[in-house]
């Protein structure tokens, strides 16, 4: 038997230390490397992490945010939400109204040096549309798409469509980003994660750690239109070596590090941190999103009640939007409430069928509502995701809501992994379905009846709660084959005369996050769903 | 001794085998769909479904755990659901922080507590001992996150000494490195001072009153060398217990610490990991922890031997 000794441990101990201390202390790789100066090179804490980096297969938005960074679009929206060309230079459309033709601007290059050509052009936009609402929806119209030469593509459609140059140049996820042909060819179900983009930032992929922080570089070799920015439109210009999106997911944490100068940005402050940052010189707070989020209660039509119209209908007179706002955004000047079923603030916002919502809350209303509905009392059951405040706390309002309203309300406190597994069930209550989930969206796709997959009416082949209304589908579709913005206006008046009987879903508020950054940071581009790194600078 | 070890190592088997059959099932049983977190808010079924089907996540229980474990028997932990990166190798580049803290952490815990726990026997009944019992009561109660905050505001928003988050490897300098642990290991030592040192304490006071500690102080033995040669070492077998106890206190403390101080190590890729539902990370970072757990738990009866001579395997 071999004997262990004090001495022996001792000596193998030092032995071992020093094995494990000497990778440690060796120099590093990340040493090697130049690395830009604090002074252009900004650490920014976004409102989550970049868990893909395929910002067509996933709609979440950091991974947008993401897309925004390394990839570029064919036209972006400026600060009026009208479309204007990026990566195309000229572009027209045929007397007919049924063939398009874009050009490419000179200087595009993917970021392994080879050029944008319109080979990558097309499959990148069928890989796009495959995916999103507005993209389908344009599709379904499309006869042909086609690469005429290297520069030139043209895109014949059946029938004339209004919304074609919108769709690609949203804001809202999946945002029209292009790819290499290469990645663009790949199953739109499957996720890329090889990331060439030709955007004006390039990924780091050495410094880059998965979970912990993302390393963008600027990009030597994007030429930025000469327009001067606006929205994501116009020229991009990169002012800065490097922007490090940092994962850091306790705010308190967060605001410490931005108070101590340790990052620069920090996108999602909670409402009650922004006094303790008010009151610091070196501090700036400024809302980038001025649509916001609006916040949507969703119905289930699938199972009683909410298979019932008057039952939906009840439900907009037992919502009081003011209570939910104030328990999470308490500061008004953050918060709205809002009777439109576009967002306010939008061009389609309008006054239509919402006296409802001018009547205030009345829950003997609600209760006559939905006594004619044949309610007896079952059980509704409420999922509430207890791991985000905002959700969390309105489903709690909402249920005590109801109970006012004489309703057997059931709230099912889970996270929001579970809510989201759980929606997707189309069973009753009792066998694993649901009545009620809430969630938000961003103001611009709420705005838009194409772009947001929840605005539909196509029953369970649509959006989670499944509503179903052939008017309304019809609405959207003249909506999108209308001419000008003041004839979708009127589309949109109609369309919302029609909700609000039906009742798609309903809405508890409205509210903009602001951000807070140093304020030696300059020149942030207030754009809804996305956040521009170009154009900024540190001075 | 090695025949001991040997039939320790081999116990391990069942032991992870239990591990890997339940950490499989709590996780693929509980509620929660990576597909639909993949997918992002404005995703259809449809969608949903199909990116299920392409993980592969709509196999049969049993087929998908005989994946697993077939892979993890030739030591391949899997590939994360999210990034394209094995979990291995994930792990590994969370590695050094996580080891960076807890070996701080238990160097930092160990000193204090030892310290105040033979100042306190030595001293027992006087304000030295009610102070070092008070402390370990404060030290016990209170929980990671306020202590971490409350160090926070103190030394790096107030008086600016020490950086509020973050962490620097090794590699970039030892001091950088060292600024970045020092309010994290006392947050999370803490709760492991206070433990350890009322185990000392206590076992200390036991072995002060045996009679060959009473024959040496008569014997005119220096009372520096009487507490320390004489009864700490006396008085080590259960410090060692507890100490080996407390990694899982640790671990446990570790996923928090590494939250409220943006600390990029495996407690924080595991919550972030748990948060989408990423199975093979979890999996693979609680099997690392439960093989630690019983690894250190081997060394701790192990070192008894080095303590206590009339232990023999």
């Amino acid at each position: 038997m071999t004997k262990i000794t004090r001495r022996s441990v001792v000596k193998g101990g030092m032995a071992a230390a020093a094995a494990l201390a000497a990778p440690l202390a060796a120099p590093s790789v990340v040493l090697g490397q130049a690395k830009p100066g604090a002074a252009k090179s900004v650490r920014a804490v976004m409102h989550g992490d970049v868990s893909a980096y395929d910002p067509i297969w996933t709609t979440a938005n950091m991974s947008a945010y993401h897309g925004g960074m390394v990839y570029d679009t064919l036209f972006g929206v400026d600060d009026k939400s009208v479309p204007q060309p990026q990566m195309v230079s000229k572009y027209g459309l045929s007397d007919d109204k049924l063939t398009w033709t874009f050009e490419l601007r000179d200087g595009l290059k993917w970021h392994d040096g080879t050029a944008v050509t319109s080979a990558d052009i097309v499959p990148s936009l069928r890989r796009w549309a495959a995916r999103d609402g507005a993209g389908q929806h344009l599709f379904e119209r499309v006869k042909d798409l086609s690469a005429k030469d290297d520069k030139t593509f043209v895109m014949s459609l059946r029938e004339p469509y209004g919304l074609v140059l919108d769709a690609l140049a949203k804001t809202s996820t999946p945002v029209n980003f292009m790819m290499r042909k290469k990645e663009a060819e790949t199953d739109p179900m499957q996720k890329i994660d090889q990331v060439v983009g030709s955007g004006p930032f390039k990924l780091n992929m050495d410094e880059t750690k998965p979970g912990t922080q993302y390393v963008y570089d600027r990009n030597p070799d994007y030429v930025p239109r000469s327009e001067a920015p606006s929205g994501i439109a116009g020229g991009k210009v990169v002012k800065l070596d490097r922007v490090t999106f940092v994962t850091m997911s306790d705010p308190q944490t967060a605001v410490a590090a931005l108070q101590a100068g340790e990052i620069d940005f920090y996108e999602v402050p909670l409402i009650d941190q922004l006094p303790q940052l008010e009151g610091d010189r070196n501090i700036k707070i400024q809302v980038l999103n001025q649509l916001g989020q609006v916040g949507w209660i969703r119905l289930n039509f699938l199972h009683p009640p909410f298979n019932h119209p008057k039952a939906r209908q009840a439900m907009l007179h037992i919502v009081k939007q003011a209570d939910h706002m104030k328990v999470t955004f308490s500061d008004p000047k953050y918060y709205k409430t809002c009777g439109s079923l576009f967002t306010c603030g939008s061009p389609m916002e309008n006054d239509a069928n919402s006296d409802w919502f001018k009547g205030g809350q009345n829950f003997a209303k609600a209760k006559q509502l939905f006594a004619e509905a044949g309610y007896k009392g079952e059980p509704i059951l409420l999922m509430q995701a207890t791991n985000i405040a905002y959700m969390s706390n309105s489903a709690q309002v909402l249920a005590q809501e109801m109970r006012q309203a004489g309703l057997n309300v059931q709230v099912a406190p889970m996270d929001w992994a579970n809510v989201i597994q759980r929606r997707s069930n189309k069973a009753a209550p009792d066998q694993g379905g649901w009545n009620i989930f809430i969630t938000s969206a961003g103001g611009p796709a709420v705005g838009n009846p194409i772009a947001l997959a929840g605005h539909a009416a196509t029953g369970e082949r649509g959006w989670f709660g499944w509503p179903t209304d052939a008017k309304h589908e019809e609405l959207r579709n003249k909506w999108a084959a209308a001419p000008d913005l003041d004839a979708r206006k009127a589309v949109a008046r109609e369309m919302q005369q029609n909700a609000w009987d039906f009742v798609p879903h309903l809405y508890f508020g409205q509210w903009v996050q602001p951000a807070a950054y140093r304020s030696n940071l300059r020149g942030l581009i207030p754009v809804p769903e996305i956040i521009p790194w170009w154009n900024v600078e540190r001075v | 001794m090695i025949g001991y070890i040997l039939r320790r190592l081999l116990s391990m088997i069942p032991v992870m085998t239990v591990v890997a059959i339940t950490v499989f099932l709590m996780l693929h049983l509980a509620p929660g769909d990576p597909a639909a977190m993949m997918a992002g808010d404005n995703a259809t079924s449809d969608t949903i479904d199909a990116i299920r089907r392409k993980l592969g996540l709509d196999e049969p229980l049993w087929k998908q755990f005989g994946i697993w474990v077939w892979h993890l028997l030739q030591g391949d932990l899997g590939q994360s659901l999210f990034w394209t990166q094995s979990v291995a190798s994930l792990i590994g580049q969370r590695a050094e922080p996580t080891i960076s803290l807890a070996l701080t952490t238990i160097t930092f815990a160990v000193i204090i507590a030892v310290t105040m726990g033979v100042a306190a026997a030595a001293n027992a009944g006087s304000y030295i001992d009610r102070f070092v019992m008070g402390f370990a009561v404060l030290g016990f109660s209170l929980p990671v996150f306020v202590v971490g905050y409350l160090l926070i505001f103190l030394f790096a928003i107030e008086l600016k000494w020490l950086p509020v988050q973050g962490y620097t490897p090794i590699a970039e300098g030892f001091v950088p490195w060292a600024r970045n642990l020092v309010l994290p290991s006392v947050a999370l030592g803490m709760a492991y001072v206070a433990l350890i040192a009322r185990i000392t304490r206590a076992s200390m006071l036991d072995v002060l009153a045996e009679d060959y500690v009473r024959t040496a102080r008569a014997k005119g033995v220096a009372p520096i060398k009487e507490l320390l040669k004489h009864a700490l070492k006396n008085a080590a077998v259960p410090i060692a217990t507890v100490i080996g106890i407390g990694v899982a206190l640790l671990i446990g403390g570790v996923v928090i610490t590494e939250t409220v101080f943006n600390i990029p190590g495996i407690g924080r890729l595991v919550v972030d990991a748990i948060q989408r539902r990423d199975y093979p990370i979890i999996q693979g970072v609680i099997i690392l922890f439960s093989a630690i757990y019983v690894l250190v738990n081997l060394a701790v009866d192990l070192s008894y031997t080095l303590f206590d001579p009339r232990i023999r395997y």
